[in-house]
């Protein structure tokens, strides 16, 4: 109660200001008055009255100031004081002002931008309602599953499959039906999978488009709704329902203009008709960070898609494909509800005998927001590294702005030293140069955010031009971002504003106001200590910039390392394109064969074009095809692991990839029964012992499977990705899968696209061309973590730089001017022009030679955080040190110099006459 | 402030006590309590104008009493205090715990 009074007092107080002071004016001269009168009843004239009340009771002044210095809102009012007189002391020094915004706008901008992307990735919910209700369900058994076909698509954090430990997020779909209809633990299931690649087509144009497969309840679990339209029900995934898909917002948008006449509009996908039944709620963007899709389709259309999951069958218990997403039921405990889906997950495996009562089958329940890793498992280690960079970057910008507020303190010494001779407390003092902190602080937050929104834009746009496959990210600044802002502005406030503040507020009054404050012998006197806090401070901002460039730096040099190495085969001037004849349903077995053959001859004919293959991936896509094999004659009878590629005619050639001995795969090869290989040279290193390779024999531990007679040896090569040794690999042909097509061609592949694309649609214009890029892209795109991270650091690097030597010049430019009295006596002495250079110069690069040290310690500890980023290089690699050590050092000589020059040109009979 | 020998210093934290005495008797103005408190403590205390303008704003805001324009028999505007409800309970509980302060520090006194 009084406490709400005594704010409504407050503030009547704050707004009514004059009628407050006008009624406190009225009752005080009342009092006095009346204090008057009762003396002057004992026979005082008037005036001696109010003399004598006046010194016996206060004058009426002072006790006002008092009485309303007792009031809380008077904080306020002061506080405003102290920002107007800021704001005015400010606008007295733009020069310095506009240096320390910048400064600040860098540490803060930067700062929000990472963490909007570390916002993005990491920590915004899934945009559904009530996102903490949902689980992920993972399975896991002292023992791995018998027979049975596995996949996943990069949802979950990962998948154990050894003897004595198994788990994954993946469960067949009759384990999902078994699950949604025993257990009334859950509200809701939703199961998902893909996304899938479509070939879409309508109006006669074709294209590929993502789509994911979904149980019939995934939306109503997920609870999202449609903005036109409907979405998918239960009834959508009964066998032989009509085939409907639900379209994504944003493709929504850009493919169909976000015409309502989309709905009930037919569409081909892989050949098949689906009608389009509804478009989903713009707010759900995704459930899986980073993973996006064009459209969702009932799963049970999968037979129908030719998607090769689950091997196309649904009602196969061994095919574990699904990722299930549940939502526990509000009277049901999370540990219920994890008992009841193990019951049911524990019975089916055990009576279909993939696992065994001893494997201790069970499922746990993972809340969602942790369970779906998606991107961030791929993003977590990049996105701290560059928290940690920024966070330097930060540091560096207080340290120079406590420079820089620390050389101002000094020449406003004397202001302070007056304001507190004249009765301002000393706390007083502080609260106002805190609050000058705080204002520069804002001020560089403002323009920061500015600077992050811009940040935050182009990083966007990097990593959608540069990632592999589409990601989405919503990097719009949310309320988390806000306040992570507004609470690093407070921080950096005080921290960069403190030591200044502390420093200043201890003058010394007499001495200061005494006497000038470049007094000869006080000069020469705290000359000699330059390592003051100043001093201190620029040693801080060389030792964190050497380590914000010594990590920029073994990046960069791992990524001209990664970019350097020998692939195995010539990567420039070679266009690849994707193509699937098998997803139309037009192409029987022998018709691929033709048809590739038809595409490779028109497409040698290009003017431009050297050569053209194809093969069923490419190389160092990030994708690989691995088999266990048994091969005829070795010692050791075990399966080994191979990688595999199916490759057509003259692959070998156009890849550049040279012939060790035997032959090529030739065009008889493609169709002949006899099946045969081409190995590389780990292969026959590893496996053969000696032997011949030629005429031996590999392939399925069954001897009535499909065996290989190796044929040739090639060079090796390296398949998926850069940093891995090249591995035992067998090329066989290529029969009926879907192709990669390389074109190599005599200059700029890319060029040669409209051409490719115009021979393509000649020979079959429902095809469509799909993952179009050249090899080198393709290898840019697999090192985008690499070069995201140089990029960034690079640029932090130098910002780094850029600050620590704007701190040293401001540190020996106050030095200089401070000094000026001390240089024109040595001067008359005979001290030389030289001898002043290096007095300012040295001190100077002392400063920056004991920061690079200090930095050197810090970073051989630092750099192991980089560990897998880094290539072919230590994360204490001498000579990068060095490198970023020289640098530094000379852009700090040039920053030395200045002020020393200037210190040359001091005139001695100027300097000591100036007081 | 000590303005000669016989006067001294409010003992901490009395001067809100001593007011709600005051104006438990009947409502004032603000000269009117710091005569009331020096009369009645034979000129011992004397209220400065700055402490009692603070301690009224206080007491105002602790709600303990409320304040009215009103004109003196000297046809002077003055505000006049007057005692809440709250004020009267706090008047009660101070004087007890003053006694039983004042009576504890008088038997240490005593025994020594």
């Amino acid at each position: 109660m009084s406490l709400v009074q005594n704010i409504a007092s407050g503030l009547r107080t704050l707004f009514r200001k004059q009628q407050v002071d006008r009624e406190l004016d009225e009752e005080l001269s009342g009092f006095l008055e009346m204090a008057a009168d009762e003396k002057q009843k004992h026979g005082m004239s008037q005036q001696e009255a109010l003399r004598a009340v006046r010194l016996e009771r206060g004058s009426i002044d002072v006790t006002k100031e008092i009485v309303r210095a007792a009031r809380w809102e008077s904080f306020l009012e002061t506080c405003w004081q102290d920002v107007r007189f800021g704001v005015r002391m400010l606008r007295k020094s733009p020069g310095f002002t506009a240096v320390v915004v910048l400064t600040l706008a860098l540490g803060i901008g930067a700062n929000t931008a990472i963490f909007s992307l570390l916002n993005a990735v990491m920590l915004q919910s899934i945009p559904v309602s009530h996102p903490e209700q949902l689980v992920v369900l993972r399975w896991s058994a002292h023992g791995r599953p018998h027979s049975v076909g596995h996949s996943s698509f990069g949802d979950c954090e990962r998948t154990d499959w050894s003897a004595s430990f198994a788990s994954s997020c993946s469960f067949s779909y009759p384990m999902l039906r078994e699950i949604r209809e025993k257990t009334h633990v859950f509200s809701g299931l939703a199961a998902f999978a893909g996304p899938a690649e479509l070939e879409m087509s309508s109006n006669g144009s074709a294209s590929m488009v993502r789509g994911e497969i979904v149980s019939g309840d995934f939306f109503e679990t997920l609870r999202i709704g449609a903005a036109a339209g409907r979405t998918l029900n239960l009834s959508d995934e009964r066998p032989g329902a009509e085939a409907v898909a639900v379209l994504s917002y944003s493709y929504w948008q850009t493919e169909f203009g976000g015409n309502a006449a989309a709905i009930g509009k037919t569409i081909k996908l892989n050949s098949v008709p689906f009608t389009i039944v509804g478009v989903a709620d713009p707010r759900f963007t995704r459930l899986v960070p980073g993973k996006s899709q064009d459209m969702w389709v009932p799963l049970s259309q999968m037979t129908a898609l030719r998607i090769s999951w689950a091997n196309g069958d649904l009602t196969k218990h061994d095919s574990w494909w699904l990722t299930v997403v549940g939502r526990v039921a509000s009277s049901v405990s999370l540990a219920q509800a994890q008992t009841g889906a193990s019951l049911v997950f524990r019975s089916e495996v055990v009576n279909e005998s993939h696992l065994k009562m001893a494997d201790e089958p069970q499922v746990t329940l993972l809340p969602a927001q942790k369970g779906l890793s998606g991107d961030r498992s791929w993003a977590e280690q990049p996105l701290f590294l560059l928290v940690g960079a920024v966070a330097i970057l930060l540091l560096i910008s207080c340290a120079n702005v406590a420079g820089l507020l620390l050389s101002r303190a000094e020449t406003r010494r004397k202001e302070i030293a007056m304001r507190v001779a004249l009765g301002a407390g000393r706390g007083r003092v502080a609260r106002q140069l805190l609050t000058e902190s705080m204002l520069l602080s804002v001020a560089g937050a403002a323009a920061g955010i500015l600077l992050s929104y811009w940040g935050a834009t182009t990083l966007d746009s990097f990593v959608v031009a540069n990632r592999g496959s589409r990601m989405y990210l919503n990097m719009t600044p949310d309320l988390t971002v806000l306040l992570f802002t507004i609470a690093l502005t407070v921080l950096t406030g005080i921290l960069f504003g403190l030591a200044p503040t502390i420093i200043g507020t201890r003058a010394n009054l007499a001495p200061v106001l005494k006497e000038s404050s470049t007094g000869i012998t006080g000069a020469i006197a705290s000359g000699k200590r330059w390592i003051g806090p100043g001093g201190a401070l620029v040693v801080v901002q060389v030792a964190l910039s050497i380590v914000v460039l010594a990590g920029a730096g073994l990046v960069v040099r791992s990524l001209v390392n990664l970019k350097s190495v020998n692939a195995g085969f010539d990567t420039n001037n070679l266009l690849q394109f994707g193509v699937d004849p098998t997803l139309t349903g037009s192409y029987k077995d022998a018709e691929i064969q033709i048809l590739y053959g038809e595409l490779q001859r028109r497409l040698s004919y290009l003017p431009g074009v050297v050569d053209v293959s194809y093969s069923s991936d490419t190389l160092l896509s990030g994708s690989r095809w691995t088999t266990g094999v048994n091969i005829e004659g070795r010692a050791d009878k075990s399966m080994v692991e191979v990688q595999m590629m199916a490759v057509g005619t003259n692959f070998f050639n156009t890849m550049r990839i040279p012939v060790v001995s035997g032959r090529a795969l030739e065009p008889a090869d493609m169709e002949s029964p006899h099946e045969v290989a081409v190995v590389n040279r780990s292969f026959v290193k590893k496996f053969m012992e000696n032997r011949e390779p030629r005429g031996l024999h590999f392939g399925s531990e069954d001897s009535k499977g499909k065996q290989y007679e190796i044929v040739g040896v090639v060079g090796d090569t390296k398949y998926d990705d850069l940093r891995k040794e090249p591995e035992p690999t067998a090329f066989i042909p290529l029969k009926k899968s879907g192709a990669r097509f390389a074109i190599r061609t005599v200059s700029n592949p890319a060029a040669l696209l409209p051409a490719a694309r115009r021979a393509l649609g000649e020979l079959d214009n429902n095809l469509p061309m799909f993952d179009v890029m050249t090899q080198n892209e393709r290898i840019e795109r697999r090192l985008f973590t690499e070069r995201l991270i140089a990029y960034l650091a690079s640029l932090f690097g130098l910002v780094a730089l850029i600050l620590a030597c704007i701190g040293l010049y401001g540190l020996l430019s106050y030095e200089v001017a401070r000094r000026t009295k001390e240089i024109g006596v040595r001067t008359v002495l005979g001290a030389q022009k030289r001898d002043v250079l290096r007095l300012i110069a040295a001190q100077g690069l002392s400063l920056v030679c004991i920061g690079v040290f200090i930095g050197f310690i810090v970073s051989a500890g630092l750099t192991r955080f980089l560990g897998s980023l880094l290539y072919g290089v230590q994360p204490t690699d001498a000579s990068t040190f060095f490198e970023v050590a020289l640098l530094l050092l000379i852009v700090s000589v040039a920053a030395c110099l200045a002020p020393a020059w200037r210190a040359t040109r001091v005139d001695p009979m100027v300097a000591l006459r100036y007081e | 402030m000590v303005m000669s020998d016989q006067t001294s210093d409010l003992v901490q934290g009395t001067l809100d006590m001593l007011i709600l005495k005051t104006l438990a008797l009947e409502p004032m103005h603000g000269y009117g309590v710091a005569a009331r408190i020096e009369q009645m403590s034979d000129g011992i205390f004397r209220v400065n104008a700055g402490s009692l303008f603070v301690a009224f704003e206080r007491l105002l805001r602790a709600g303990t009493i409320k304040g009215e324009w009103k004109t003196t028999e000297n046809s002077r505007r003055a505000r006049y205090y007057s005692l809440t409800e709250r004020g009267r309970k706090r008047l009660d509980s101070e004087t007890q715990e003053w006694a039983r302060q004042v009576a504890a520090i008088a038997r240490i006194l005593e025994r020594s």
